[in-house]
């Protein structure tokens, strides 16, 4: 399909590219905020800086005065880059007031952007963040102090639920919250997660359990079943005839599908108990990885949302 | 500004000369086939010229071993289906990881549905192991269906050696070759070489024909069940009325190529060659994929490191170049081309690739344009690109380590 960029978008794009007067690429040296968003293996990166004209009695008063960016990426991801710092750059912001910037203010700036581009403004947006939490470091200021939430720690140590782009659950369910995420396609087409191999989406814990979580919803298919949150409240002890076809039911429903997406496949050859004994099929017989499968994966997942108790034994 | 055409693994220009072939059977002829009265036999008749001819290009024994389809997609998908269908008792398809998706999709398709699928890999230029590929096949084995020729890179598959493998393990093993970028292109004679292919795809449409129209080589005796069903057409192999200006078009198209091949295989491939040598010496970091590969003369694949491959495309786009790119942004998906990254290249060659495919419409001029162009798109993009280094004009020394990574 033909490119659907807004005349603006282009333009800005174009003159980017041939360094008109006026836009902002470039990196700048010793910058007053310097902060990253992206990698070259996700296909699209920012680094973004400005420089502040200081206030030496209220450093929270400094105001921006440049803004610069280097980006690798798609005609949209310099276009959101190059409107990024404008925007900036022609309020007179102060670091704290550019924070308000948001990734609809880029959008909307650049005349509206394809749906599946919404990511690129995001990208800008969150390299913003990072370079004024850069800038509060070094002007010794605690930003927590002002109500801006730092993420990037309890982000690294997170969960990570969407593999293909490094990206965790408390970075997801912050992102789903802030940007009014309702569909996985939406997340899709914000922060790229899932847009992958797509395992993630209906995984336990996955996409879907995430927007349920945050909208605090059931999601449509799984309605009425208890999902893998629900193991805070004490339920009653199920019999063995019930417990059987639990194992049965998240075998067949998760961890079936997922083995089975990368040519494996698993079969349960009995239970006793809380052991479940379990032989595996297909590409997943010949894996090295597959002693490590079935303790990561199934028994993780069998413990999460049937019982804490099992163990798993192959065959 | 005159369009300059370099997408031709996309799509071909219809030849003026396929145009009017057609026309009569759009105009006057504009008869079913099938109909049994004296008017309708000029639509008949047509339909079984072509047929004849199309068999004769490709070394057919029999018209009948051709059927005609609406396009490659079909025609890959009635191959696998129509074979699993027809011989339920086997349930295990070899295939590569670096099939168009109208052959991988299909498969992943199978897998989901209880078959087993063996991808086979590829090494960094793309060429299959053969030893792996004898290792891959079963006793259960059921079909074999490996292109002919990669529409990304233009890496050739040996297919004669593949399908002959294929036969003297397991004669009851079928063996389908999507073969739409390379017939017109490469010589293919089943009744020689190809001879142990059962299966064979291919479309008009890369061809300077026009597309809706497809073919599906289905050698005799070879155990397939129909995909399209409905009427009796095409010898109750696939139904749905003959397209029949289309079909005419298709054996049009293919006695043009045939007539001035060698000369426009010569001069393609001089012109590809040019472009390569050219990128290679104006432009630091570029590299060709597959260049270590038997390839089609007409494609060429390279990656530009540390920018991406959609900007590259829009600022030739701006510049009247077509081209297409295998970067993530280009996909339609966020995932970049599954081929590149099967060749186990870094990701920046990944997302900064850009496929030129010339046809013999092609010219000179055009490739001065692109050579004259393309430079400056990279360089400029690279001022952009936070690892390149403006001031030594090279990249940052901690992105080289990065580039480095492969997908």
């Amino acid at each position: 399909m033909a490119w659907q960029y807004s005349e603006k978008t282009k333009q800005l794009f174009m003159d980017a590219v041939h360094g008109k007067p006026g836009t902002h690429m470039g990196e700048i040296e010793d910058p007053d905020g310097l902060g990253e968003h992206g990698s070259i293996a996700c296909g699209d990166a920012l680094r973004f800086s400005f420089r502040v004209e200081r206030d030496e009695s209220d450093p929270k008063k400094d105001v921006i005065t440049e803004a610069r960016y280097l980006t690798f990426g798609c005609t949209s991801a310099i276009a959101a880059s190059e409107a990024l710092c404008a925007l900036i750059e022609q309020g007179r912001h102060t670091p704290l007031d550019a924070l308000k910037i948001s990734n609809q203010d880029i959008v909307d700036y650049l005349d509206g952007l394809p749906e599946q581009k919404i990511h690129c403004s995001v990208m800008g947006a969150e390299a913003l963040e990072a370079a004024v939490l850069d800038w509060a470091q070094k002007r010794g200021l605690d930003p927590r102090e002002f109500g801006i939430e730092v993420h990037s720690e309890a982000e690294e140590e997170g969960r990570i639920v969407c593999t293909c782009f490094s990206l965790s659950a408390p970075y997801l369910k912050r992102k789903i919250h802030e940007l009014g995420l309702k569909t996985i396609p939406e997340i899709t087409n914000a922060i790229k997660a899932g847009g992958g191999c797509h395992t993630c989406h209906h995984a336990p814990g996955g996409l879907q359990d995430l927007l349920n979580e945050v909208w605090g919803t059931s999601g449509g298919q799984a309605a009425g079943e208890p999902s893998a949150t629900g193991e805070g409240e004490k339920a009653e002890p199920l019999s063995p005839y019930q417990f059987s076809k639990k194992v049965e039911s998240v075998m067949e429903e998760y961890i079936r599908p997922m083995l089975q997406r990368d040519g494996g496949d698993v079969e349960i050859v009995d239970i006793k108990d809380t052991l479940v004994y379990c032989s595996l099929k297909g590409a997943c017989v010949d894996c090295v990885g597959a002693t490590q499968t079935l303790k990561a994966l199934v028994e993780k997942t069998l413990k999460e949302m049937v019982d804490e108790r099992i163990t798993v034994i192959r065959l | 500004m005159d369009t300059v055409y370099a997408d031709n693994n996309a799509t071909t220009q219809v030849a003026p000369e396929v145009f009017e072939a057609m026309v009569p059977f759009l105009k006057q002829d504009y008869f079913n086939p099938s109909s049994m009265y004296e008017a309708a036999r000029g639509a008949g008749d047509a339909v079984a010229r072509a047929r004849e001819e199309i068999a004769g290009h490709i070394g057919a024994a029999h018209p009948k071993e051709v059927l005609f389809t609406s396009c490659a997609t079909e025609s890959n998908n009635t191959a696998i289906a129509g074979v699993a269908k027809a011989n339920p008792g086997r349930r295990h398809i070899v295939t590569t990881k670096v099939e168009h998706p109208a052959v991988l999709e299909v498969a992943k398709d199978f897998k989901r549905n209880g078959y087993e699928v063996t991808f086979l890999p590829v090494d960094g230029d793309g060429n299959l192991d053969v030893r792996t590929f004898v290792r891959a096949i079963r006793p259960e084995t059921l079909l074999v269906t490996i292109m002919h020729a990669n529409n990304e890179t233009g890496v050739i598959f040996p297919i004669e050696q593949l399908s002959r493998l294929t036969k003297e393990t397991d004669p009851s093993i079928v063996f389908h070759t999507d073969a739409t970028q390379t017939v017109s292109k490469l010589p293919i004679d089943l009744a020689g070489e190809y001879r142990h292919v059962d299966l064979l795809s291919f479309s008009g449409h890369k061809l300077h024909a026009p597309k809706g129209i497809g073919a599906l080589f289905i050698r005799r005796g070879t155990r397939c069940r129909p995909f399209m069903i409905g009427g009796h057409q095409e010898a109750g192999r696939r139904a749905g009325t003959e397209n029949v200006a289309f079909i005419v078009g298709l054996a049009k198209a293919l006695a043009l190529a045939a007539e001035s091949h060698d000369a426009d295989e010569a001069r393609i491939k001089k012109m590809r060659d040019r472009l390569e040598k050219t990128l290679g010496d104006t432009i630091p970091y570029v590299q060709v994929n597959g260049k270590g590969a038997p390839r089609l003369p007409n494609t060429s694949n390279v990656s530009c490191d540390y920018i991406e491959g959609e900007s590259m495309l829009f600022l030739m786009s701006d510049r009247g170049i077509c081209a297409s790119s295998g970067s993530a942004c280009t996909s339609g998906s966020l995932e970049p081309s599954h081929v590149l990254r099967a060749l186990n290249i870094p990701f920046t060659a990944v997302h900064g690739s850009v496929r030129f495919s010339l046809s013999r419409y092609n010219t000179d001029a055009d490739i001065d344009r692109i050579v004259d162009v393309f430079p400056g798109i990279v360089a400029n993009l690279r001022k952009l690109s936070p690892y390149w280094d403006n001031k030594s004009n090279a990249p940052r020394p901690d992105a080289i380590e990065l580039a480095r990574q492969s997908s």
